[in-house]
């Protein structure tokens, strides 16, 4: 980002200088010029192109699951429980004789949501919590020591004991790893727009007279998206491990949903006996982290080359 | 009975399933098995003990260790009856107001002093401050020590059944010495006077137990009893060891890092069935699936609706998975050929009828129009959350709007009692039926039955049960209650389920009980 | 420096304190406490009252939040009843099970980690350099218990050559701890290895880029004094970022790990104890994590400020 901040940057300070009409024109131009440049280096990159792929492939089985999945996900059959992988079912069924891969297909779509959800929660509370930190100097110290607190607590306790609270739910999920991932997100939002405020264009739009909302959203907002975005895919990445562990340590979605991890802690009693329940959902867990992290790198390299990995 | 014959092919096909398992169930006692002694035995379980003080919890993960540890005046046989233990008997008086216990002489506790009559005193005085289940010496006035060997005592009234009550392990009313009577619960010396004394205890992660070099064996018995009989440590240290993973705890077993595994998971006993050094005990009887309603909660308060939800249920589907293949369909409140088995009394046109339409019938005779149905279960024991899914998808089937609310135990507890908020509750019951009827009964009456409501009718079936004065006559009024109770459909029963115990083959002479012996058990040279 | 350390140790104290708030509004929030666990499945609704009046449990909650804090000023952490040892006392009792655990996983973690990630930085755009690449995705991409749970069947249960699960303390069979903590230790380092190993390769290739070791190249010096003298230690800066995270990553790995092959840990007393409602363990066992992280947290900055001064400045 560094580059094509100070090269806006530039292109502001002469702007400024002739009037806040042509300021604005001159700076939709570079953006436009900008992000068609970005699309075409995105799919020129070849793990971007790989992860952004391998996650189309699961958005489009999430949502296709009701039409693609060979079974209801909830029947049980007392006849065929722990059945191996055969022709009838693929991937074997579970102790309740459900099928797993109509199972794992409608563990994604929920798996999937789970994470989306986090991602969109993790983005705007800490969007709004990093802003605040550094636009409004007084409330940092505050604010950063709480989230400060928060990273303090290990992410996977503090959902256990969350779940205790408000029962083991979709949405407890939610709310636990959104508390776990926003203060890391937060500092990253932070640290991007305290770079940028000090820019001169910033100064420039304040000299000019424009709203504090207005300099938040367009100005400074916008120069902190590229390092957001990169975070925000690591945190749609690590949520579906998350979401995993904590259906494993007993306080994911309740039954009879099936999301990817709560496949693996019904099969996890079964380690020996019915390999399948647990290891199919495992491999495309690890497949679907995989795709996002290829997309995340290809991201950061092209969009956000400072940040390239760190986390 | 019809489905009691189901439930007997169901069982003999898991027999057939798992060869070998029968033959070592006829464990020898009058073996020519060569006792061995010396040595470690591991015992590894699930939970942790939550305390090892046996008279403050009625925790099943303490009394598996606590009941090798301490010894009551009486407690239960094999056969359920109870057996004199540490007291050499008892003389009731003939109007019931007095017990006079002999104590047995010359039985030391772990700290090297002789049990007396006044170490007896103290620890039922202290039962009625911290033991779990403290009620049960309300009917006693007071304790009289008459000499060191003797304690009598003094009844408020005439109460039949006091002494079974009091034989019962749930909460054992345990002796231990003088000196640990002030202690609060959890905090004696955890001094007792079994085969074995406590020596280590690191929460989450193991108890080890030492064999006691002067326990004093009851020697009137040939050999262990049930709870009590002659014991004999033959294992110089036996070790508890707690591990959560079902898998875990097999994976030891087979690379024989552990003993015994107190509960063994069927398909892993299944898939073991033929190994030589691994062997499966079972016991059919070991508790009972129920299925309880809340009366006081829309729409469970009506009764049409509860019979809707009785008529509905598949209870082969529902008790073959919930328990992996190991159960008996059984509608009856009794185990089948137990002293107080009265067959399918009431039964009959209720259980396991998977009977959708008529299912239908009574839930529009009902009224009911898709009010959420909210079935609370936990997640700490697999029978109770697996038994919600199965129940939920048949009465989803029927046309309730189930909605599983799965939370785990200490709040499923504190759910339940609350008297609205959930309308279905999935539970084992394991020590009542083995207690037998009034036990069974008691959860159901009272101030706070299990379905929140009371019934007057059973209220009153239960005073006329704890007052009947000989087995026939409460075996009788026992028939009347299994009969009110589907009538009201307060409580389903959902069948009877077993345990499995996994042992390595080189460990002779374990007979599976309700807590695992490690006395009377060797490993073979 | 001094300063700096002591700045960073009064802003810990906030930090701490929200920890604790914390504690208490999830503790308010839970429904249930010890009773249950006290009283067993067979527990009637009577007894469950009996024992929560034993244990003052229907106090209110301000009262227990001004008791607690009351006793933390004079360094009194609480006790718990249901294990009968202070708090102190049982969580220092899992300690040696704990951090043992999350140092290995961490000093293997970094040792691979920095290993692949030189490796791929010296080959750049090389197959050696791929592959590590790919092998540190992977280790980022699996679920650690899931892992864990595949390596138990492979060493534990089809080769037999380790123990399945199960603790022996290091005084009483080292050897027998060893084999303990092997399959524990490499799970966590391999699925912690990655972020690492992607850190080294970026930094180091940062460096190597660098005008002064091209020059100390062109001047002809070896290759292996180029790398570890000049290239690392400067890229050892943000290395030591990514090793300070990790470490506090690595205490949330160990809940995890310590459930897969029951390990009596730190993270398991803490999990068994929200199940069991202990409280007083819950609140002091939460505030020793928040209190070690915070320390390897500073640990990493006066590190981070003696590899690079300007840090301390900055601040």
């Amino acid at each position: 980002m560094a580059g094509s901040t100070r090269g806006c940057a530039m292109t502001a300070d002469l702007a400024a200088a002739d009037s806040a009409i042509s300021l604005r024109a001159e700076m939709a131009r570079a953006r436009r010029r900008r992000a068609l440049q970005l699309l075409r280096r995105l799919v020129g990159h070849p793990s971007f192109l790989v992860g952004a792929l391998i996650l189309a492939l699961f958005v489009a089985v999430a949502v296709l699951a009701p039409l693609i999945a060979p079974y209801d996900p909830n029947k049980n059959n007392y006849r065929y429980v722990l059945m191996p992988p055969s022709a009838q079912f693929w991937f074997g069924t579970d102790a309740y004789g459900r099928d797993i891969l109509s199972r794992v297909l409608y563990g994604t779509r929920v798996s999937l949501l789970i994470s989306a959800l986090v991602v969109i929660c993790t983005g705007i509370l800490g969007t709004l919590l990093g802003t605040l930190a550094s636009y409004v100097r007084p409330l940092d110290g505050i604010v950063m020591r709480g989230l400060d607190g928060l990273m303090a607590f290990p992410g996977v306790l503090l959902a256990i004991a969350l779940a205790a609270a408000l029962g083991p739910s979709a949405t407890t999920v939610v709310i636990a790893l959104t508390v776990t991932f926003t203060p890391r997100t937060a500092r990253v939002v932070r640290s991007g727009v305290i770079v940028v405020q000090g820019m001169q264009y910033v100064e420039a739009a304040q000299a000019v007279g424009a709203g504090h909302a207005r300099i938040i959203l367009r100005y400074i907002l916008a120069n902190a998206l590229s390092p957001l975005i990169v975070q925000l895919t690591f945190v749609f990445a690590v949520s579906i491990i998350a979401e995993a562990i904590l259906s494993f340590l007993g306080v994911g979605p309740p039954p009879p949903a099936a999301s990817l991890g709560n496949i693996i802690a019904d099969g996890r009693s079964y380690i020996q006996e019915a390999w399948w329940i647990a290891v199919f959902p495992g491999a495309v867990i690890a497949v679907a982290v995989l795709g996002l992290n290829l997309m995340g790198d290809g991201l950061r390299d092209i969009i956000d080359p400072r940040q390239r990995n760190e986390r | 009975m019809s489905e009691q014959k189901t439930g007997m092919k169901r069982r003999e096909f898991l027999v057939a399933g798992t060869a070998g398992i029968v033959a070592l169930t006829a464990f020898g006692t009058g073996s020519a098995q060569a006792q061995v002694a010396g040595g470690e035995v591991i015992v590894v379980q699930g939970s942790n003990p939550p305390s090892l003080d046996a008279m403050a919890t009625s925790s099943g993960a303490s009394r598996n260790i606590t009941m090798n540890v301490y010894e009551t005046l009486y407690g239960f046989d094999e056969k359920v009856n109870p057996m004199p233990i540490l007291a050499q008997g008892v003389d009731i008086s003939a109007d019931g107001l007095t017990y006079n216990f002999k104590l047995r002489q010359g039985v030391k506790f772990h700290n090297g002093d002789e049990m007396k009559a006044s170490d007896v005193k103290a620890s039922m005085e202290r039962y009625r401050k911290v033991g779990a289940t403290a009620n049960l010496l309300d009917p006693v006035d007071s304790f009289e020590v008459v000499n060191d060997h003797e304690i009598i005592f003094h009844m408020k009234a005439k109460t039949p059944t006091f002494l079974e009550a009091f034989s019962s392990p749930r909460a054992p009313a345990v002796v231990i010495p003088e000196e640990d009577a002030a202690a609060e619960a959890g905090k004696t010396s955890l001094v007792g006077t079994g085969p074995y004394k406590i020596t280590d205890y690191v929460p989450d992660s193991h108890v080890t137990l030492e064999k006691f070099a002067d326990y004093t064996q009851d020697t009137r018995y040939d050999g262990p009893d049930g709870f009590g009989g002659k014991k004999t440590a033959y294992f110089d240290k036996a070790t508890f060891r707690v591990m959560p993973e079902p898998g875990a705890q097999v994976a030891a077993l087979e690379a024989g890092e552990v003993d015994i595994v107190e509960t063994m998971p069927v398909p892993a006993a299944r898939r073991l069935a033929n190994s030589p050094d691994i062997a499966v005990q079972q016991n059919l009887q070991w508790a009972f699936g129920t299925f309880i309603l809340n009366m006081n909660a829309p729409p469970t308060d009506n009764p049409k609706f509860r019979e809707a939800i009785q008529v509905a249920l598949n209870m082969e589907e529902v008790m073959g998975i919930a328990s992996e293949g190991l159960f008996g369909l059984n509608g009856g409140w009794a185990y089948p050929d137990s002293p107080y088995d009265v067959g399918d009394i009431g039964a009959v046109d209720y259980y396991n009828k998977a009977d959708i339409p008529r299912a239908q019938a009574l839930l529009k005779e009902a009224g009911y129009t898709n009010a959420p149905f909210s079935l609370l279960t936990d997640n700490s024991i697999p029978f109770h959350g697996k038994a919600a899914v199965v129940i939920a998808e048949q009465l989803k089937a029927a046309g309730i709007n189930v909605v599983i609310n799965q939370v785990d135990w200490p709040t499923a507890l504190n759910v339940r009692l609350q008297d609205t908020g959930w309308n279905g509750w999935t539970l084992t019951m394991g020590i009542e039926p083995y207690l037998g009827p009034v036990a069974i009964t008691a959860t159901l009456t009272g101030k706070r039955p299990h379905f929140v409501k009371n019934d007057p009718e059973l209220e009153a079936l239960y005073k006329e049960l704890i007052s009947g004065e000989t087995p026939e006559i409460r075996k009788a009024t026992f028939a009347k209650i299994q009969k009110r109770l589907y009538e009201f459909f307060g409580i389903v029963k959902l069948g009877d389920t077993g345990q499995m115990q996994g042992l390595r083959a080189n460990i002779e002479n374990f007979k599976m009980f309700r807590f695992p012996r490690v006395y009377d058990i060797w490993r073979k040279s | 420096m001094i300063l700096f350390v002591a700045r960073r140790l009064l802003s810990a104290i906030p930090v701490l304190f929200v920890v604790s708030l914390m504690t208490f509004l999830i503790m308010w929030l839970v429904p249930g406490d010890i009773s249950a666990e006290i009283g067993g499945a067979d527990a009637t609704p009577a007894q469950i009252e009996q024992i929560r009046q034993q244990f003052g449990l229907d106090r209110p909650l301000l009262e227990r939040a001004v008791q607690w804090y009351g006793n933390l000023l004079h360094g009194n952490l609480g006790y718990s009843y249901l294990l009968d040892r202070s708090v102190v006392a049982a969580v220092f009792e899992r300690l040696p099970v704990t951090l043992p655990l999350a140092a290995l996983g961490l000093v293997l973690a970094t040792l691979m980690g920095t290993l692949l990630g030189i490796l791929a930085a010296v080959r750049h755009n090389s197959w050696l350099d791929q592959s590590a690449m790919v092998a540190a995705l992977i280790g980022l991409s699996i679920p650690d218990f899931w892992f864990g749970l595949v390596l138990v069947i492979l060493f534990g249960v089809t080769l037999g050559w380790l123990p399945t699960g199960g603790y022996v303390s290091f005084t009483d069979d080292f050897f027998g701890w060893v084999r303990c903590m092997t399959l524990p230790t490499l799970t966590l380092a391999f699925t912690q290895m990655g972020v690492i190993a992607r850190m080294t390769r970026s930094s180091m290739l940062d460096v190597l880029d660098q005008d002064y070791v091209r020059t100390a190249r062109a001047k002809g010096m070896r290759r292996g004094t180029i790398i570890f003298k000049h290239a690392l230690r400067n890229a050892l800066v943000p290395i030591v970022t990514v090793v300070g995270l990790t470490a506090g990553v690595l205490l949330s790995g160990a809940v995890v790990i310590e459930s897969v092959f029951s390990l009596p840990g730190v993270g398991r007393l803490i999990v068994g104890s929200i199940q069991r409602r202990d409280f007083p363990i819950i609140q002091g066992g939460l505030l020793v994590t928040a209190i070690v992280f915070v320390f390897v947290n500073l640990a990493v900055d006066i590190l981070y400020g003696w590899l690079d001064p300007r840090v301390r400045d900055d601040r």
